[in-house]
């Protein structure tokens, strides 16, 4: 049988780590809306306390056919598929946003459904690959 | 166990593989180096600035996995008090501080041209700092500690709730809305990256694997010749 | 060499993870040889007596102090 110094330190640190991983489930479950770095266009729509003063973001995907670039602005439309929210946006735009590739944009509501972004940064997806293999992809789904 | 570990002869065969990676490491880093910056395609989204990731993602391979040895390490250690694995962990931990912050270096070039942003406090990206906090204080307990043995518990103790941050970083980017993208190679499923770009990455992680090897044996070595040196001045 | 533009980023991190990791490589290595020349320097101090008992008891000294002896 194992010594008794042995049992009684490996009771305490089982206690230890049981009562961390609780402390830690705690404070992830209080922080969980700090925690989402951007928020979806349904999550917009059901949220009762919409703040139009504070800097929030949205992500999802540019819808595509709906970008428009002229001198001034930007305009598109962010979806996640169930919603929408039309955004416009004066400034520089990352080399990878693109039509039907995930954004997120950072600015303030007008009101549920127009957001005016003062930054966008692009989000990429997990897929790699070489470019000869993406039109051969594309010319299947043709 | 004491005497196993003690063993002269382990201490010769370090010796031995210290060498023998020293004298393959050089090729295989060019053979490494050429696959990812010359002969691997570029990504059909993001171009060159793909071959990043070909020291990015090793390198944050490598910092969770060795914060994960030296957790479970820790654990036996502060049951079983083996003076032996708080050597090892005490020289794997200063490898996973180095891999940890290239990742993050790294990570925060690669944002820039793909993303628009250096920096952003996502969940990814601030667990990868939490478990960069996590090794300094794991290396600062042994520096504060002169009495070794409180050095050992306090240590271990950091290490075992530093391990609840390990799961936290994994699935950050599957559990909540994060800018970082979702892993692309899955340990079961198919891996969304392409077997040209895989094989560079595979090669990388080797080459580093065999650096951290390196590493940890030379630190090893030092721990045990500084025990040795200890035990003289006792006669 | 310029990479479409993202050479300067490509560039950037692969020079700053290999040379960060040749100092780190370096600095290893000079601590090694520090504790390897203290370690011989002390068995030197023993006396003769002490020296051989040390020697004969522990293959790790011997072996050691034999590295140490190859390098200079």
């Amino acid at each position: 049988m194992l010594p008794k110094k042995v049992k009684k330190r490996a009771s305490l640190l089982a206690i230890f780590l049981l009562a961390s991983i609780l402390g830690v489930f705690l404070i992830l479950n209080t922080l969980n809306k700090n925690i989402l770095y951007f928020n979806s266009p349904t999550d917009i729509k059901i949220s009762q306390d919409l703040n139009y003063n504070k800097k929030i973001r949205i992500g999802g995907m540019v819808k595509k056919n709906t970008l428009e670039i002229n001198n001034q602005e930007i305009k598109f439309i962010i979806t996640d598929f169930k919603n929408e929210i039309s955004v416009s946006f004066k400034g520089t735009i990352p080399n990878l946003f693109a039509e039907g590739k995930g954004v997120v944009a950072e600015g303030m509501l007008k009101d549920k459904r127009f957001f005016e972004a003062d930054r966008i940064l692009a989000k990429h997806d997990e897929n790699y690959m070489p470019p000869e293999l993406k039109n051969i992809l594309s010319d299947n789904v043709k | 166990m004491f005497n196993f570990f003690y063993n002269s002869n382990i201490f010769i065969w370090i010796e031995k593989l210290i060498n023998f990676i020293n004298s393959i490491f050089f090729v295989l880093l060019l053979v490494a180096l050429s696959f990812a910056l010359i002969f691997s395609p570029p990504d059909y989204l993001q171009g060159d600035s793909v071959r990043i990731m070909y020291v990015h993602v090793p390198a944050a391979w490598i910092g969770l996995a060795s914060f994960t040895v030296i957790a479970f390490l820790s654990i036996i250690n502060f049951i079983f008090k083996i003076k032996n694995l708080t050597l090892i962990a005490k020289s794997i931990a200063p490898i996973g501080l180095l891999f940890t912050c290239i990742a993050i270096v790294t990570g925060s070039i690669w944002g820039q041209p793909t993303w628009g942003t250096f920096w952003a406090w996502d969940a990814r990206i601030t667990s990868m700092v939490i478990l960069a906090i996590f090794y300094l204080l794991f290396i600062l307990t042994h520096k504060y500690f002169l009495e070794e043995s409180k050095a050992n518990n306090v240590s271990s103790l950091i290490a075992i709730v530093g391990l609840i941050n390990i799961p936290i970083v994994k699935y950050s980017v599957e559990w909540w809305a994060t800018l970082h993208q979702p892993a692309s190679i899955k340990i079961s499923g198919t891996s969304s990256i392409h077997s040209s770009m895989l094989m560079p990455l595979l090669l990388m992680f080797f080459v580093l694997i065999l650096y951290c090897a390196l590493i940890f044996l030379m630190k090893y070595k030092t721990e045990i010749i500084r025990i040795k040196k200890k035990n003289l001045k006792r006669i | 060499m310029s990479m479409g533009g993202y050479g300067i980023f490509v560039w950037s991190s692969f020079v700053i993870t290999f040379l960060v990791c040749g100092v780190f490589y370096y600095k290893t290595r000079k601590t090694l040889k520090k504790y390897e020349k203290e370690f011989a320097k002390e068995i030197e101090n023993l006396s003769a007596e002490q020296k051989k008992i040390v020697l004969e008891n522990s293959k790790i000294a011997s072996k050691i102090l034999s590295t140490y002896n190859k390098t200079i």
